[in-house]
């Protein structure tokens, strides 16, 4: 029967080939944005490496210096009397009104001396993102984002290394000229990413590096990720290193243990900012730690917020896009509702026959959604090639900026899912309708 | 093979009811060729429906091949309807996205038949009325009288008691009309299959067993 119904349902197809066409391309454009918002969404907070332990990581760009400022409130609650005397009953609230704060990137010799010991870490990095080089090969500039990174960064961050290896502690302790470099970067400098660029040099500030590595540039560039080269942070300018006020070039980000224990992390990094007892020497009271997820960080990112609270301002981020894509969802299901009610009307007296001849309404029913099924899948496929080549174009001429898309087999999984949605929910409905047809009523 | 006992059916809108049938007693024996004759409105129609399980009667009781068919729910009426019937409308009602094989092989689909079975049997179909050459062809290719064929061949593919044929002679020419009705004559005779049909022509009722009249929903003869 199964075999009937699909058989069928191709030669419905061929024999109406403007509504066919129509479908197809409705279902085939619907489905091939879907694919590339997904794909961009995956690209962008998906757990694709480097990140891929995202869910466990806490960020924490910035060091947060501050003097608030205070109203007091006098509230007199009552007045009671008390051996004879009247007395108010008094309370006072005080409200912060304001602060002074400044805000930057903490200095590794606070965060080496201060942040190296939290609980349920199971590893963490310090990372220098605040530099870029000009290089000149042949008379040729190239520009290259310099991080200087620990050992421990290549196990905060699975790079996928595509040739060589991360350096390891021995490199930073020794201060080595090594370094590690996008396939992008490679290219760029050496017109190559093969194995044939391990142990070539590079030449930054004046100083030649020996390349240990090479790694896929990750889909999207973070602040922590998106270096096209990576250096040990103890070959940075000394006076990175040697400075000992609290703001400075780096930022942290930590791996906790388990994805539950982030909130832990994210604890003590609050808790142990309300009781830094800052130096004299500073012009500010208070610390502020701002640590924060990698969901937050993206949305405050796009939609700068209160630094205070960052949790509103991923709903004020995701929340539309939410709805548009619910909307463009919504609004062609309903116009391929209604081209389907108006197909299946036109085929009213066919429905008859069939069910004249001994089909009953349940039949009726599995042939128009099994028929809606096959067109569905069809327009998919296309707009799955569609999709497949827009992002080969996006990603080859980087169209995107930092952000590339990514195709993997986890889209590929939700595109299936939202398919047989799109085929179900836009057939049942008018299959429904015509599998009640009175056989009389239509065949008059 | 047929029974009706006291069958009527009424319309009924908000303000009117229309009677279309009243207190119809009637049976058609195994075998028999009958045709009901009548002027346009006075329930010929509903009566073939309500034979072929496609209309309910409002009142009343009826056995067909045996079965009382009171109590049916859709699915059994489908079953039966795809086993013990056969239906011939005036306007033919092919599927016209479907091959003349295809259209013809439609009663077999809903039941446990291979498609090999299938294909044979709708060929065999196809002989029979003559159309053999015309399988791979689609309905709109066709004339109305190869049309009609076709529509013969689809009704006796499942090799029904019953065939129940409203007007089959309507839509086609005296020449065409009579080509049709020989071999409705000749399933009837060969095969023994019992026909109901509706005419307007008394041409075609002569030929049939016996003929039943109809008018303002009463049987007059």
């Amino acid at each position: 029967m199964f075999k009937n119904y699909l058989l069928l349902s191709l030669k419905v197809l061929k024999r109406k080939p403007f509504y066919t066409f129509i479908s197809l391309f409705g279902i085939s454009f619907t489905l091939m944005i879907l694919m590339l918002v997904t794909s961009m969404g995956n690209a962008m907070l998906g757990s694709n490496k480097p990140m891929t332990d995202m869910h466990r990581m806490v960020f924490m760009p910035t060091v947060e210096r501050f003097t608030p400022f205070y109203d007091t409130l006098t509230v007199v609650d009552s007045i009671v009397m008390t051996s004879g005397e009247m007395r108010y009953d008094t309370t006072y609230e005080t409200n912060e009104r304001g602060r002074m704060v400044t805000n930057g990137p903490g200095s590794f010799h606070f965060l080496d001396n201060n942040l190296r010991d939290l609980e349920d870490v199971e590893s963490y990095s310090f990372i220098n993102s605040n530099n870029h080089a000009d290089t000149y090969l042949d008379g040729r500039k190239v520009s290259m984002s310099t991080y200087y990174v620990d050992a421990d960064y290549f196990r905060v961050f699975d790079f996928n290394f595509l040739y060589g290896l991360p350096f390891g502690q021995a490199a930073i302790d020794e201060a080595s000229k090594v370094i590690v470099m996008t396939d992008k970067a490679a290219k760029n400098y050496f017109g190559e990413a093969s194995a044939a660029v391990i142990d070539r040099e590079v030449e930054i500030g004046r100083e030649k590096f020996r390349v240990v590595g090479i790694v896929a540039r990750p889909l999207v560039e973070n602040e922590a990720t998106g270096g096209d080269v990576l250096l040990p942070y103890t070959t940075i300018d000394n006076k990175e290193l040697a400075s000992t006020t609290l703001g400075g070039g780096f930022l942290a980000v930590f791996k906790a243990v388990s994805p539950e224990k982030r909130t832990s992390v994210i604890d003590q990094l609050a808790f142990y900012a309300d009781n830094f007892s800052m130096p004299p020497d500073q012009d500010f009271e208070k610390l502020g730690l701002d640590a924060s997820t990698y969901l937050e960080l993206f949305a405050d990112r796009m939609v700068p917020g209160d630094s205070q609270n960052t949790d509103p301002s991923v709903w004020t981020v995701f929340g539309p896009i939410a709805v548009l894509l619910v909307l463009f969802l919504v609004l062609p299901l309903i116009n391929l509702i209604n081209l389907n009610i108006s197909r299946v009307f036109e085929r009213k007296s066919e429905i008859a026959v069939r069910k004249a001849f001994g089909a009953d309404s349940k039949n009726i029913l599995y042939q128009f959604v099994l028929e809606n099924l096959v067109i569905t899948f069809i327009g998919g496929l296309i707009g799955l090639i569609l999709a497949f080549l827009i992002i080969q174009y996006v990603n080859a001429n980087d169209l995107l900026g930092i952000t590339r898309l990514a195709f993997s087999f986890k889209v590929f999984l939700y595109f299936l899912i939202v398919i047989l949605l799109f085929g179900l929910v836009s057939g049942i409905l008018p299959a429904y309708r015509m599998s009640r047809t009175n056989i009389g009523e239509a065949l008059r | 093979m047929i029974e009706l006992k006291n069958i009527s059916k009424s319309y009924r809108t908000d303000t009117i009811e229309t009677l279309a049938l009243q207190h119809m007693t009637m049976s058609v024996p195994s075998g028999e060729f009958l045709s009901i004759m009548g002027p346009s409105g006075c329930g010929k129609s509903t009566l073939l429906n309500i034979m072929g399980l496609i209309d309910e009667p409002t009142e009343g009781t009826m056995t067909l091949a045996g079965k009382e068919i009171a109590g049916y729910n859709g699915a059994q009426m489908a079953r039966f309807r795809n086993e013990q019937l056969g239906f011939i409308f005036q306007s033919f009602h092919l599927i016209n996205d479907l091959s003349v094989v295809d259209n013809v092989e439609l009663p077999l689909l809903y039941r446990k038949v291979g498609g090999k079975e299938r294909r044979r049997l709708a060929l065999e179909a196809l002989a029979r009325v003559g159309l053999s050459n015309r399988a791979k062809h689609f309905p709109n290719q066709l004339s109305g009288g190869q049309k009609q064929r076709v529509a013969i061949a689809r009704a006796i593919v499942g090799r029904p008691n019953i065939i129940l044929a409203d007007e089959p002679t309507g839509n086609l020419d005296s020449q065409m009309g009579d080509e049709i009705m020989e071999i409705l004559l000749k399933l009837n005779s060969e095969i023994g299959t019992t026909i109901v049909m509706v005419t307007h022509d008394e041409r075609m009722a002569k030929k049939t067993h016996r003929l039943v009249r109809l008018s303002d929903g009463e049987r007059v003869s």
